[in-house]
């Protein structure tokens, strides 16, 4: 099973951009324990220092590292989305490809249930979700699946609907092959380029979709450093330490603009219409 | 004096590694106003990129590296650098292979044209308009005022390629490029649109440039030929001549591979059977495709129409033997083929398979069964899965169907691929990665993997080249030789079918017309129908140059016989056909 990317598009400098603005915040997630000062939850200084030698960007309400909580705030929310958007997209896409192939009562069923979701409001609906099962990471990561998922059941959908029609799908119905068998072995792997497209596209929406939650104080929850709650904490701060605010902000936009120009050189690479990707 | 001058162009593609490879070199050829140029050549040949470069056009990642192309006085390449608009007022129109991809699908037929008339001439809407009825009256379209308000899917495939050569004309061009115009239509349709193509050609002077793979075609439309091979221009010159003393090695290959039909190469018949062994038994059989019903027709506002596609159809095939079935696209041939295969379950009648009662539908057959019956479909890029590798797909029906371990799966697929003349390297490809015959090849491979008895082919070589074709062909024969196994041989290409099949079945609006043994039907063509469909594949007659009209044939007589001008019936039984014209035909052999 291959995917034929074109690497040519990394010439272009915005999808190189993206693709390096990824790279560098997956650098820092990953390596914030090493490379970061100091622990981000240990009370280390005084409460609300301006920055210093010592610490880079002051220190918070709290007296933690500003800087090294800064290093740590992507970890929780690329994890919970990351995990969350491959769920949606796993399963989102499978159930579209079943939709497609069986068609009848189940295409029916899913795609009104599809249209239910997709007209609520993302937020109000993970609102009503946290306040019920609290704010746990794992109730996180499933609310994640659950908001993607049928943006890629209609996207893999109409993808997978312009497959069946292919004469190979024919050529396995004629073989007896179950349905099960021809949705996993020979249509998934056909939508397999939409279905990364699917991927990159949704993990931005998804960090961003955290971030405005723990906003919010609907998502991740203290004391885990996360940018979301950072800019929450600091916005009584703004008019004498706007960095608190400004810093965190400005790691939010560079990783969600990393992630829409690497789904868009992932989507031109691929040769996949990526305005498709942006329905729900 | 001519009027397109195209000398030393050459046109290159830019490769994934940065080279450039070149798909036209150095081509140079003349062209007089009014005359009509073929270019032939096998897909791949670069015909199609040098007719798109004559219009200083190339596809994405193509550029024309050197070269000039003149019409008239206008330099057309190198192209002017203010040249705004490339494709305004050059004289020059093109109408592209596929009429459906060439029509925007939700704009009525009638405003694209009328679009193209207002980008040539600085005219109201209401003008365009009429003139743009005008010409879907001279491309002989019907009820032109209706037509207008159609989408293109509402349109015949015949019908939407006259409206692209309508739009083509309303540049009012001295040149008309012609791209493989008639490959997506099925013979009677491509007959009209030739002759369409032959009035217009007369009535407005207009120089054509016809590119395509069918040497029949070229030979009816063409004074002056030019073939082309990897890029090159390998011959050209006069078309009779060429034709006849073709000096290339590759021109006298392409000529030898052209199927024509000829009483005298029917298949021979395989040795007489009782009439008991017959192994596929239809009786009866009909089926309509149910219109999926509407909310109108819930509420009981519109009727359920359904459309009858197979009618009471009967016919059997004797073990070991060939049944072609023709007919044009929409006669019911690939239902016919469906319904054997159990895709589709019929509405009534019976089919027989060795003796016992086909259940209808898939799921109601047994694995055995299943097996036994295998298809090889028409578009082998569609019928094979593009993320599976040449192996993984031999292997699937031989762990399937025999469960087969990987070890002896694999030394089956090798014996497969030997027989079917693939080089086992291609084992690790996907089908992306092979050409159009390889493809049919493992499609074939695939269906010969569950040895089964009976295979329906369903216009498997229509996608391929003419020298392809033959080989695939031929494999084919060889393998039935030697297997024994049945073959049911849709296509709607007689030709083709005559080499096959021993007894022929021609379907039109899913009624039998005709029914025999394959000799008897093309030697004595039970009615009107028939006639036509076997004239509109008969052996190349030549165009006679322009302005100069050959009467019809006299054997022509039927009034149904619309646009006959130019080919003529074989009317007499004899292996040496009477020539109706002194230059006209000659005999060719695949």
């Amino acid at each position: 099973m291959t995917l034929n990317f074109d690497w040519r598009v990394l010439r272009h400098p915005l999808y190189t951009l993206g693709l390096a603005l990824v790279a560098l915040h997956l650098l820092i997630a990953i390596g914030a324990p090493l490379i970061s000062p100091f622990d981000p939850i240990e009370l280390i200084g005084a409460r609300t220092e301006a920055p210093s030698a010592n610490f880079w960007l002051g220190t918070d309400v709290l007296g933690r590292d500003y800087f090294s909580r800064l290093l740590h705030g992507g970890r929780m929310a690329l994890l919970v989305a990351f995990t969350g958007v491959l769920i949606s997209v796993f399963l989102g896409s499978l159930t579209g490809i079943a939709c497609a192939y069986l068609r009848g009562p189940f295409d029916h069923a899913i795609m009104r249930l599809v249209d239910v979701k997709l007209a609520l409001p993302g937020i109000l609906f993970i609102a009503l979700f946290v306040t019920g099962l609290g704010e746990s990471a794992p109730v996180l990561v499933a609310l994640i699946g659950l908001v993607y998922m049928p943006g890629v059941i209609r996207i893999v959908r109409a993808q997978a609907i312009t497959q069946i029609s292919l004469d190979y799908v024919r050529a396995a119905q004629l073989r007896g092959e179950s349905a099960a068998a021809i949705i996993w072995r020979e249509v998934y792997p056909n939508t397999l380029d939409i279905i990364f497209v699917e991927f990159a596209i949704r993990m931005s929406h998804a960090v961003l979709l955290l971030s405005s939650m723990s906003f919010l104080g609907l998502g991740i929850s203290p004391p885990t450093p996360d940018w979301g709650l950072m800019v929450s904490e600091g916005v009584g701060q703004m008019s004498f330490a706007p960095w608190l605010v400004l810093a965190p902000a400005l790691f939010i936009s560079t990783l969600v603009l990393g992630l829409n120009f690497g789904a868009e050189a992932l989507a031109a690479a691929l040769g996949v219409d990526a305005s498709r990707g942006k329905v729900g | 004096m001519t009027l397109l001058n195209v000398d030393q162009l050459t046109v290159a593609y830019q490769q994934a590694d940065g080279g450039w490879l070149e798909t036209v070199k150095q081509a140079s050829f003349q062209l007089r106003p009014g005359a009509c140029l073929g270019i032939v050549g096998e897909s791949g040949s670069g015909k199609s990129t040098l007719a798109r470069a004559l219009m200083g056009y190339c596809r994405n990642g193509g550029s024309i590296l050197g070269g000039t192309v003149r019409l008239d006085t206008q330099t057309i390449v190198p192209a002017a650098p203010d040249a705004r608009n490339p494709f305004r007022g050059l004289g020059m129109a093109y109408v592209p292979q596929n009429p459906l991809s060439s029509l925007t699908p939700h704009c009525r037929v009638g405003d694209q044209v009328s679009e193209a008339v207002r980008c040539n001439q600085r005219v109201s809407r209401a003008a365009a308009k009429a003139h743009t009825l005008e010409l879907f009256k001279a491309t002989g379209l019907p009820a032109p005022e209706q037509l207008y308000q159609r989408y293109p899917h509402q349109l015949s495939g015949g019908q939407r390629q006259r409206v692209v050569i309508a739009a083509a004309l309303a540049a009012q061009p001295r040149l008309l490029i012609l791209d493989e115009p008639t490959t997506a239509l099925d013979k009677t349709t491509e007959k009209q649109v030739l002759e369409l193509i032959q009035q217009l050609r007369d009535r407005f002077n207009t120089a054509l440039i016809y590119v395509s793979h069918d040497l029949n075609v070229i030979a009816r439309m063409c004074d002056d030929v030019l073939v082309m091979r990897h890029g090159r221009i390998v011959e050209q010159g006069p078309t009779t001549q060429l034709y006849q003393s073709p000096r290339h090695a590759y021109t006298r290959a392409l000529l030898a591979a052209m199927p024509a039909v000829d009483p005298s190469r029917c298949a021979a018949p395989a040795s007489p059977r009782p009439a008991s062994d017959s192994l596929l038994q239809v009786e009866a059989l009909r089926f309509s495709y149910q219109r999926p019903a509407s909310w109108m027709s819930r509420l009981g506002l519109a009727g359920q129409a359904a459309r009858p596609a197979v009618q009471s159809l009967s016919f059997r095939i004797p073990r070991g033997e060939t049944l072609g079935l023709v007919g044009e696209s929409g006669s019911g041939k690939s239902t016919v083929a469906a319904l054997v295969a159990g895709l589709y379950a019929p509405d009534g009648g019976e089919l027989r398979f060795d003796g016992v009662t086909l259940p209808a539908g898939l799921k109601a057959r047994s694995q055995a069964q299943r097996r036994r019956i295998q298809v090889v479909f028409q578009d082998p890029l569609s019928s094979l899965n593009p993320r599976h590798r040449v192996a993984d797909i031999l292997i699937r029906p031989l762990t399937l169907f025999f469960g087969l371990n990987n070890t002896l799966a694999r030394r089956r697929v090798l014996e497969l691929m030997e027989a079917l003349h693939l080089d086992p390297a291609l084992l690790e490809r996907y089908p992306r990665q092979l050409s159009g015959g390889q493809q049919q090849r493992v499609a074939i491979a695939r269906a010969f993997a569950a040895e089964p008895e009976l295979i329906i082919c369903d216009e498997i070589t229509s996608a391929l080249d003419a020298s392809v074709q033959a080989q695939v062909l031929r494999t084919l024969r060889e393998l039935q030789a030697s297997t024994g196994v049945t073959l049911l041989f849709i296509s709607h290409d007689l030709g083709v079918v005559q080499q096959m099949a021993q007894s022929v079945l021609v379907l039109r609006h899913g009624a039998v017309q005709a029914y025999g043994r394959t000799e008897d039907i093309f030697r004595h063509p039970p009615n009107d129908y028939t006639r036509l469909l076997l004239e509109a594949s008969a052996a190349p007659v030549f165009s006679s140059g322009h302005g100069n009209r050959a009467k019809p044939a006299a054997s022509t007589d039927s009034d149904i016989l619309l646009f006959s001008s130019r080919t003529a019936l074989h009317e007499t039984p004899s292996p040496h056909r009477s020539a109706p014209r002194s230059e006209g035909r000659i005999a060719t052999r695949a």
